[in-house]
This record gives structure tokens, C-alpha cells and sequence, in this order.
């Protein structure tokens, strides 16, 4: 493919339009050439999902189908005395009482360290403890209420500092013994609750806090959370008679649940064949294999027919990973002219009772812990602890929103110390091209994009203009900002392949393993397509569904990293389609294949004014005597993400992805003193996207990430009962934004392009989230005129900072 | 998924209502009166309510009525929160009532929610019944002994006070009350839909506020002796509400995943502040 980048022709070459707009020196030459990249096109999925007849897992249907239910531990720690399942299996339809004896194997990715159903002790109150699996769904919730199983509970783990704590007991006595995923950088420490522990070291902190003219301290913290996806876990699971392993599954990661089960289950990888439908909702949620191996098992108990296992919102909110907890405390040290020195982070991560992603996570925050700032001296220490509470995955935002909190809220306080505007703080200290992050990456142009720009514009946007509170009608009108970075953790081969075939009626269709779960990317892969080939978008098929049989393999819908990985394998795909198209059409206009022009879905070239429809070029090329040239036109492209390289135990030096989103946000409160309440009257975005593909999906993505990360910061939690259990885990009692409660939002982007990606674009499918929770605390901190430094910022807990009442105050 | 077997009922009298009710008792299946059934589906899945027969009241003509008649503005059991909150005819008549329905739960949920169902299920806040303890309103009850009407503060107390197979057919009450100067306050832990920290009905009669508040303890409750601190008018305001919130039995005071004690004891505060503010004359 090398060399077939830039076209000697206009892509438009029969009207006569050619584009010549560059957007930058990638090597590929990515080039616009007809306007369909930087334009608003419908999604792909809008009319079936508008109409409703948007096919998701739970809608999938099998001959035969039988239903399984779960049976959740009430206690967060306790030991299981005895499990009674006698009644349960005589109850009308019931097939199989499947428990923890049946399968004494662990399973979990990277560290093997639960039971797929609990064995002698529950570690979370939650935790699948036995499955029914019954002709229909009712018998088999029916069935569960007889199964009898008898607790003694045990003191919980409650905190993940409390778990970190020398004299705690130890969850996990047998860590030492527990596989981990080879490749995958997590380090427990056996002996200790810690499920990781993450170094970052680069320079020597210790020894130029005495340099520092201002130094700060604080504490910073919040609860689990849930990622309240409207689609709730399901999976269908059915083993055929030549042990095939067929899943239907609303998962991010049809590519890894193979893996997952073959481990587990001692099959093949290549045995195990995954579906997965639209995903009505992820956001991280659904990124880990933790639902599917349950379903298995119920199929295995059943000689491998069909069950189905759906979450329902309390499993979903019990049971489920969740939204990673934190307990940090940061020291921050300046120089009197506002440039920072020195930092030094300890993060308590609360990674529940199993540890799943909440180790990555981990080290996702640990890597990119300052924030999108110069600092030559870096010292974070990241646990990951087992704690009596859920588990915990992989949240929008992957440790970002978190790590940009504790920082956010640090410089902020800093600001106050120095007296010093808090955005001219952040921009003299803003990371340039020629620094070196936390991990001692060195960054370029191509891999940061402009923090200082995003800065600027966020000052005229919000507008960020002088003392930022504000007396009106008794209400304080107060303003907080937040600046932030994010690169993924992707492993070094994570990688991606997409398929193009060209029909007869010179329409094409783009296979890829991304899964559409309502980001939109299967439309801007369509784009790219469309783009490459010269066509419409809707001359552009995405087939939406995946299936891991079928379509080449996509490393996981995660990471914001769809556009980057689909997106250079989709654009190969199509360029691989065109030389072929072109050599073949060369053949029948006797020109160079260089001197093809395809567009419009018509073969051309400057010799002749004879065009050829492509799809009369897709299964070779049939001259009226009946010979043949060319063949069947099957576009290959692929990408393996670059330059990433694992990060060294001890220092953490490395580098964890191959660039870094930057953006600044901000937001706007009417506080109301009297009663503690607010409201958020404005929220801006200004992100450096490198090149926006598709305005409307781009803001959207922008807007929902906005208002998901105010929900976050100023309602959600999980609360926990005294014995660890989450009590709020419904939605009638777990707050989460509804319409009516968005401000106003406004988005800008900038392009820096970067190198790597198809017309330079970066990832932007979790920016919105990240810098939310911390722009709020400030702007809220401003109104309150006192540091509020947890979440959720509810009136209640503004109303605890301001009189001091404690928890339990009477 | 609701996992147990039960007989749906659809009665179309207060006497078939009754017979069913009364028949099914007999042969054990616990059965229940019921008017949306959003507290059948919700709580039934999860296993905290169970029944073998459910009886739905919503089709018996009686329990439709919304209408002003012999100076009493009649609201039907059957009629739903949406209804109400919708209705230009409460809303002339009787807009607390309106007010009150219109802050429970969410539109959706509130089209399925009858007045009779939020006042005499199992979700202790019930607050559309704040209204009618102001007002002093009467309930008609239907049972196995007949019809009977009774002031709404000899029969609620805590919950309504039914008789086995007894159940609440209308609520009726006095135009002027109904009519008097009004406010309704409701917060919630956030957001504009929730169940409240604290929310409250008021109105004022002559130069007194009667006062109904929901959210402080699990019931719903209009406590004479917190309405006579707050009409002390001799006092500040800030002194009246001291000691209106003094009556507050603290150790009954809710403290859960809503609110803490602490925390709905200063929402009380500030609601009874509003409340002054806006009714004192």
C-alpha cells in the first residue's frame, strides 16, 4: 500500500471539485479530498434504534432456551456454613442448582482470583453465590428463594485504607497462589490486601521540597459508583455438539471472552465464538469477562443448551463491576513564581473484593498522575485494595477522572497559597512538546496537542474572568476549572483489522470487530471508508453487529481507541480495495494503476472518458468476449497500536499509550447558602481532538461525557450499609442525571494533528467525563470558601463541610 | 419478573371489590387492593411483597370521580397522580393537592400511580396524603361492613387505619380549606426526582399554618404541637422554629441513604422557614 496515499488526481475529478486542505504532515498523507471527514452524517444505527427494532442481547431468542437466576450473598464478608439445595431442584421447571463446589477453578482477568461462584467465603455482599437454571425465568427466581445457604458473618473490610492497614485481615491469604494474565502489568503483593502496587518514581522529590516557596497538602475521596448503562449485563450461552462454545453477549470485549472462558473451562480459545449485538450502554461497565463464564457454567449443567442470564438493576448494581472508590492524599510543591516542583501522590484505590480491571485502572492513574503539567519530580505510590466492597472495572475515563481530581483540586489550593490566578497557574506550568510525563515519556508535538491553546480558549468560553464569586439575588454565582490529559493503557499489540468488500452494485461494506455501544464509531469508520473510496457515506454498509467468527478481530471498544485502531485498519481496508479496484481497472483502460481515479463509485481515468462502475470491477473485470481479468475484491487493513512500551516495576518508566488528549474544562454554579443547594448553570469543554471527524458525534460524545461526569461529581456513590452492602442499589434510590438537569454546554476543539492517526484525529470518547468532577469541586470550593474535596458534592455534603457535623451527627 | 402465581382481579363495584377480597381471604391467598400495581411489579420482583390474588379498584366508577361537589372537592382512589397534577379542575380547587402529586416520583411512573395507591401502599412517604391531613379532608371507605366516611384524623395515623378488606374508595374535602392559602416545599437529596429529605404541605387557616411534612420520619405526619410552636407569633421567627423543630422526636428522625438525621433535621429548619416566610400574613 505504501506510496498510493496521495492521488496524482482530484478525488472529484467529474465536477471538477478538489479539496486541498492538508491537515497536517502525517506520514500517510491523509488528505481531504471530498469533504466527508469534519461533517455531520447521520449515525448508521439512528433508524432502527429510533423505530425500536434496534436488536440488542436480551432481544436474542434460542430454540430451546432455558433461563438462569443468581443468587447473591446479602453479606459482604462472611463464611458460607453450608449451602442446602435440595428443595430448590424439586421446584417446578427447574434443570440444574449449579454452586461453588461444581467449579473450584478461579477465573478473572489479569488476576485469577475469584471463584466463578463462592467457595467457602463471600467477599462482597453481592457475590454469586449459586444459579437456577429453570425452563422459565420465574421458576428459576422462584427456585433460588428455596435454596437455603447458611452465612457466619465476618468483620468487613469497609475502606481501602482500612484494608491497607498492617493489622487487617487478609482477604486474600492465598494471593501468592493466584495466576495473573502473562503480559499484564499488575503487581500484588501477597501477604497484604494490596492487589497492585504501582511505582512511579522520576526524580527525587525529597530532596527539593526545601526549594519550594509553597507547598500544600490535602485528602481526597469518593465512593464506588455505577455506570448505569440503560442495558443491563445479559448473555446466551449454549455449547453444540461438536463443543463449540457459541456466547450472544452485551460485552466491549467480544475478543477477550474466548480467552476468558478457555481458561477457565480448559477449552480452546478458538473454540469459543462470541456475538455481540448493539450494547445498549457500556461506559466501561461492560469491558470486563465477568457475567459470561456464570453463563457457561449454567449451559455446561444443562448438556449445553441454550440460558440465558440477564443482571437485573439491583444484580447489575450489586453484583457487577463498578465504578472504581479512591482515598488519596497529594502534596504539591511551587515555586514562589507558580512553577511546580515537586509531587508526591499515595492512591488508595478501592478495588472491592475481587480485583478484575481495578488493577489497570490503577496503574492508569498512576501513569499520568500530575496531569497535563511540567514537573520534574514525581513520586506516586497506586494500591489497588481488596476491600469487602464490589468489584471494580473500568469507568469512562479509566483512572483519569480520579487522578485529575486529587491534582485539580491540589493546584487549586496552591492557587490560594501563591495567590495567583488559578488559570495562569495551570497555563505557566502547562506540559509542552520536549517534556517528559510521570512515566519519563518524552512527548512531541504529534503525541500532547496544545494544553496552553485549550487553556486560552476555555478563558473567553466559560468566560474565566476575575475573582470568580459573585454576589446575586442570594445566590453566589462561582466558577472552577480543571485541566487534564488522558493517553490509554493499551498493551503494546493491541491491534485491530477491518475488512472491505466492494458489491456488485458498487456499494461497499465495512466489516470490523468494534462494537457499537452507542459512541457512533461504526458511522465515522463508514466516513473514513467513504472518504478513501470517494463514495457517499450512505454508499457505505457497517455491519453493526460483531461476531468474533466473522469479522477480524478488534482488540477491545475501550480506551477510546476505536478511531485510532479501527480507524487506521478500516482506512488500509479501503485503500487495499482501491489498488485492486485500480489495478484491475488499469487493465481495461491501459493506463497505470496509479492513474485510476476511483470516486463517485465509478472507475476513471484521464485517458478516456469511459468510467466503470466499481461494482463491475469487484469480482474481476469481464470483457464482452468473456475474459476475465482482476479478482474478487477483498479490501485487508490492519493496525497494531505503536510505541508503546511497558512500564519498569520500580520506576514506572515507560510509555503507556501512544498519545495524549488534552482539554481544559470549566463550569459555572449558582450556589444558594442558605440551604447548601446549587445548581450548574454552564459547563465548557475546549479538547484538542487532533481532527474532528463528525462534528455531531464528536460534541455529542463531548456533551455526554459532560454531563455524566457532573452526575458523578455532584449525586452518584454507592452507600454502604455498616456492614459493607450497598444499600442504595436502585434506581429509584441511586441518583443519576435525568433530562431537565443539564446546563448549558458548550464544546470547542482544537486540531493539533497526531501523526498516528487517520487525518490526525485523537481519541475523544471519554474527555467529556475526566475533568467534570474536579471543575465542580472547584468552582463549589469557590462558592463555599472552603475546600470541598469529595464526591459526591451533595447539598448535604456541603452543608457537613461548612457546620461540621459529622456522619452520624444527632 | 414477578416470580409467584397470583389471580388478577379487575372489580368493577366497591361490593365486588369487597366479595372478591373477601372470598380470596378465605382461601388464604393473602389478597391485596391495589390501583396502579407499581407496587406489585416493583416490589414484587425483589421479593418484598407477595400475594396470591390482587384486586385492582381502579374500574369501580367511584373511585374515578374528580369533581367539586356540596362544597367538597371529591378525588376518586382510582384516579392517577398525573391526573391530578393535570386537572384545571384541581387546580382551581384544590392546587396543594396538585402540587403535592406532581413532585411524587417521575411522569412515567406517576401516570401508573393512583392517589389511593400512594396513600395506602408500603412506601412510607406518601405524600400526596400531606394535602389531606391539612385540610382536615374525610376518606369513604368501602369493606365488609359497608361504606363508611370518617375525618382523615381518626383514621390516619402513621398509615390509614383500614379494617381487614377495607379500602379507600374517595377523599372529599372542604372547598375553603382546599382552597386557602397554600405552599408546598419538597427537597430531595438532589435533583428535581426523588423520594424527599423533607417535603411539606401547608396552608393557613385565619393567622395559623398547619403544617404536614413527610421525609422526617418513615410516615407521614401533621404533629399539632410542632404547628402550635410555629404560630407563636409573639416570638422571632428564628425562635418560633426552634422550637417547632424541638417537637421533633429525633431519635424516630430518618437517617439513610436519603439524608442523614443531622442533615434532615437542618432541611426541616429551612423548609419551615419557607413555609413562614410565604403564608406568614
Amino acid at each position: 500500500m505504501a506510496g498510493e496515499g496521495r492521488s496524482r488526481w482530484p478525488a472529484d475529478g467529474a465536477n471538477g471539485q478538489v479539496t486541498q486542505r492538508r491537515t497536517g504532515e502525517d506520514r500517510d498523507g491523509f488528505q481531504v479530498r471530498s469533504g466527508r471527514i469534519g461533517r455531520s452524517v447521520m449515525r448508521k444505527d439512528a433508524e432502527e434504534k429510533v423505530t425500536g427494532r434496534a436488536e440488542y442481547t436480551a432481544d436474542v431468542s434460542a430454540w430451546g432456551m432455558l433461563h438462569a437466576a443468581l443468587l447473591a450473598s446479602p453479606y459482604a464478608h462472611a463464611r458460607i456454613v453450608s449451602i442446602d439445595t435440595q428443595r430448590a431442584i424439586t421446584m417446578p421447571g427447574v434443570r440444574a442448582v449449579v454452586t461453588g463446589a461444581d467449579y473450584p477453578q478461579r477465573t478473572g482477568l489479569p488476576i485469577a482470583d475469584r471463584p466463578l461462584l463462592a467457595v467457602d467465603v463471600v467477599r462482597y455482599a453481592g457475590e454469586p453465590v449459586a444459579l437456577v437454571v429453570a425452563d422459565e425465568l420465574y421458576q428459576a427466581e422462584a427456585a433460588l428463594r428455596q435454596l437455603d445457604v447458611v452465612y457466619h458473618p465476618l468483620p468487613a473490610l469497609t475502606s481501602p485504607r482500612e484494608a491497607f492497614a498492617p493489622e487487617a485481615v487478609r482477604l486474600h491469604p492465598d494471593l501468592a497462589a493466584y495466576d495473573v494474565q502473562p503480559g499484564e502489568e499488575v503487581w500484588p503483593v501477597p501477604g497484604t490486601n494490596i492487589a497492585t502496587h504501582v511505582r512511579i518514581r522520576k526524580g527525587q522529590p525529597e530532596s527539593v521540597w526545601s526549594t519550594c516557596d509553597a507547598v500544600v497538602t490535602c485528602d481526597v475521596s469518593f465512593p464506588q459508583a455505577h455506570h448505569a448503562p440503560m442495558e443491563t449485563h445479559c448473555v446466551i450461552a449454549s455449547v453444540a455438539p461438536d463443543g463449540c462454545v457459541n456466547l450472544v453477549t452485551a460485552t466491549q470485549s467480544p475478543y477477550s471472552v474466548p480467552e476468558a472462558i478457555a481458561r477457565t473451562f480448559g477449552f480452546r480459545p478458538s473454540d469459543v465464538r462470541v456475538r455481540t449485538p448493539l450494547v445498549g450502554g457500556a461506559f466501561g461497565g461492560k469491558s470486563s469477562v465477568y457475567l459470561e463464564p456464570l453463563a457457561v457454567a449454567a449451559t455446561l449443567a444443562v448438556g449445553g443448551r441454550p440460558v440465558k442470564l440477564r443482571c437485573t438493576r439491583e444484580q447489575e448494581m450489586r453484583s457487577m463491576p463498578c465504578h472504581i472508590g479512591l482515598e488519596a492524599r497529594i502534596r504539591l510543591g511551587a515555586r514562589a513564581d507558580g512553577r511546580f516542583v515537586a509531587v508526591e501522590i499515595t492512591d488508595w484505590f478501592d478495588g472491592g473484593g475481587y480485583s478484575d480491571r481495578g488493577v489497570i485502572v490503577t496503574r492508569a492513574a498512576a501513569q499520568d498522575c500530575t496531569g497535563p503539567y511540567r514537573i520534574d519530580h514525581v513520586h506516586c505510590d497506586a494500591y489497588c485494595m481488596y476491600t469487602n466492597h464490589p468489584p471494580t472495572t473500568s469507568y469512562r475515563g479509566f483512572g483519569h477522572p480520579e487522578q485529575t481530581l486529587v491534582m485539580e483540586r491540589a493546584i487549586d489550593l496552591l492557587a490560594e497559597q501563591l495567590r495567583m490566578d488559578p488559570l495562569e497557574l495551570r497555563r505557566r506550568n502547562a506540559v509542552r512538546p520536549g517534556d517528559t510525563t510521570p512515566t519519563q515519556a518524552r512527548l512531541m508535538r504529534s503525541s500532547v496537542g496544545d494544553v496552553e491553546g485549550c487553556l486560552t480558549r476555555l478563558r473567553s468560553l466559560l468566560p474565566w474572568d476575575g475573582p470568580p464569586v459573585e454576589d446575586r439575588d442570594g445566590e453566589v454565582i462561582a466558577k472552577g476549572i480543571s485541566c487534564f490529559w488522558k493517553t490509554s493503557s493499551t498493551p503494546p499489540d493491541a491491534s485491530s483489522g477491518a475488512l472491505v468488500y466492494v458489491n456488485e452494485d458498487s456499494t461497499v461494506t465495512l466489516l470490523s470487530g468494534l462494537v457499537e455501544i452507542g459512541q457512533g464509531t461504526k458511522t465515522t469508520l463508514a466516513q473514513m471508508v467513504a472518504e478513501v473510496l470517494g463514495l457517499a457515506v450512505e454508499q457505505v454498509r457497517v455491519v453493526m453487529e460483531v461476531d468474533t467468527a466473522e469479522q477480524p478481530e478488534h482488540w477491545k471498544t475501550v480506551a477510546s481507541r476505536g478511531s485510532l485502531l479501527a480507524g487506521n485498519a478500516a482506512v488500509r481496508a479501503a485503500r487495499d480495495a482501491r489498488a485492486q479496484l485500480a489495478a484491475t481497472a488499469a487493465v481495461v483502460f491501459q493506463c497505470r494503476p496509479e492513474d485510476v481515479c476511483i470516486s463517485n463509485g465509478y472507475a476513471g481515468c484521464p485517458y478516456t472518458s469511459r468510467r466503470i462502475p466499481i461494482g463491475q470491477l469487484s469480482r474481476g473485470y469481464t470483457f464482452p468476449d468473456g475474459h476475465t481479468v482482476g479478482g474478487f475484491v477483498v479490501g485487508r487493513g490492519s493496525y497494531t497500536i505503536e510505541r508503546v512500551t511497558l512500564l519498569d516495576p520500580a520506576t514506572g518508566r515507560g510509555v503507556p499509550g501512544p498519545e495524549w488528549t488534552v482539554a481544559a474544562q470549566g463550569v459555572v454554579v449558582a450556589f444558594r447558602p442558605r440551604d447548601y443547594t446549587y445548581r450548574v448553570l454552564r459547563a465548557v469543554t475546549v479538547v484538542d481532538v487532533g481532527r474532528v471527524i463528525s462534528p455531531n458525534l464528536a460534541e455529542g460524545q463531548l456533551k455526554g461525557g459532560m454531563s455524566m461526569g457532573l452526575s458523578l461529581g455532584s449525586r452518584e456513590g454507592y452507600v454502604y450499609g455498616a456492614t459493607g452492602s450497598v444499600d442504595n442499589n436502585q434506581l429509584r434510590v441511586y441518583p443519576i442525571h435525568r433530562y431537565g438537569d443539564q446546563p448549558e454546554y458548550r464544546v470547542a476543539f482544537l486540531e493539533t494533528p497526531n501523526a498516528d492517526a487517520p487525518w490526525g484525529l485523537r481519541g475523544l470518547g471519554e474527555h467529556g467525563v475526566i475533568g467534570m468532577p474536579a471543575a465542580l469541586a472547584n468552582a463549589l470550593s469557590n462558592a463555599l470558601g472552603q475546600p470541598v474535596n469529595s464526591m459526591p458534592m451533595t447539598p448535604e455534603l456541603l452543608w457537613r463541610l461548612h457546620t461540621g457535623a459529622e456522619v452520624n451527627d444527632r | 419478573m414477578i416470580p409467584f402465581d397470583f389471580e388478577y382481579l379487575p372489580a368493577h363495584t366497591t361490593a365486588e371489590a369487597v366479595a372478591y377480597y373477601v372470598s380470596r381471604a378465605k382461601a388464604g391467598q393473602s389478597p391485596l387492593y391495589c390501583g396502579g400495581a407499581t407496587e406489585v411489579v416493583t416490589l414484587g420482583r425483589i421479593g418484598q411483597l407477595e400475594t396470591g390474588a390482587v384486586i385492582d379498584i381502579r374500574h369501580i366508577p367511584s373511585a374515578q370521580v374528580l369533581t367539586q361537589r356540596h362544597d367538597q372537592v371529591v378525588a376518586g382512589a382510582g384516579v392517577t397522580l398525573t391526573q391530578i397534577a393535570d386537572s384545571v379542575l384541581i387546580a382551581e380547587t384544590f392546587p396543594l393537592l396538585a402540587a403535592s402529586a406532581r413532585e411524587i416520583a417521575d411522569r412515567t411512573a406517576r401516570n401508573q400511580i393512583t392517589l389511593g395507591g400512594n396513600i395506602c401502599g408500603q412506601i412510607f412517604y406518601r405524600e400526596a396524603v400531606l394535602p389531606l391531613l391539612v385540610c382536615e379532608s374525610a376518606v369513604r371507605l368501602a369493606g365488609p361492613n359497608g361504606l363508611r366516611e370518617l375525618p382523615m384524623d381518626r383514621v390516619f395515623d402513621q398509615t390509614l387505619r383500614l379494617q381487614p378488606g377495607e379500602f379507600l374508595v374517595q377523599t372529599a374535602t372542604d372547598t375553603v380549606l382546599a382552597g386557602a392559602p397554600w405552599v408546598y416545599v419538597k427537597r430531595r437529596k438532589m435533583g428535581s426526582v426523588g423520594y424527599p429529605v423533607v417535603s411539606a404541605a401547608a396552608i393557613r387557616v385565619d393567622r395559623d399554618i398547619r403544617v404536614a411534612v413527610s421525609g422526617v420520619y418513615p410516615f407521614p405526619v401533621r404533629a399539632l404541637d410542632l404547628e402550635q410552636a410555629l404560630n407563636r407569633r409573639e416570638l422571632p421567627l428564628s425562635r418560633r422554629i426552634e422550637a417547632a423543630v424541638s417537637t421533633i422526636r429525633a431519635d424516630l428522625v430518618l437517617d439513610d441513604v436519603e439524608a442523614a438525621r443531622g442533615y434532615r433535621l437542618f432541611v426541616l429548619r429551612d423548609v419551615l422557614r419557607e413555609i413562614v416566610e410565604s403564608l406568614d400574613a
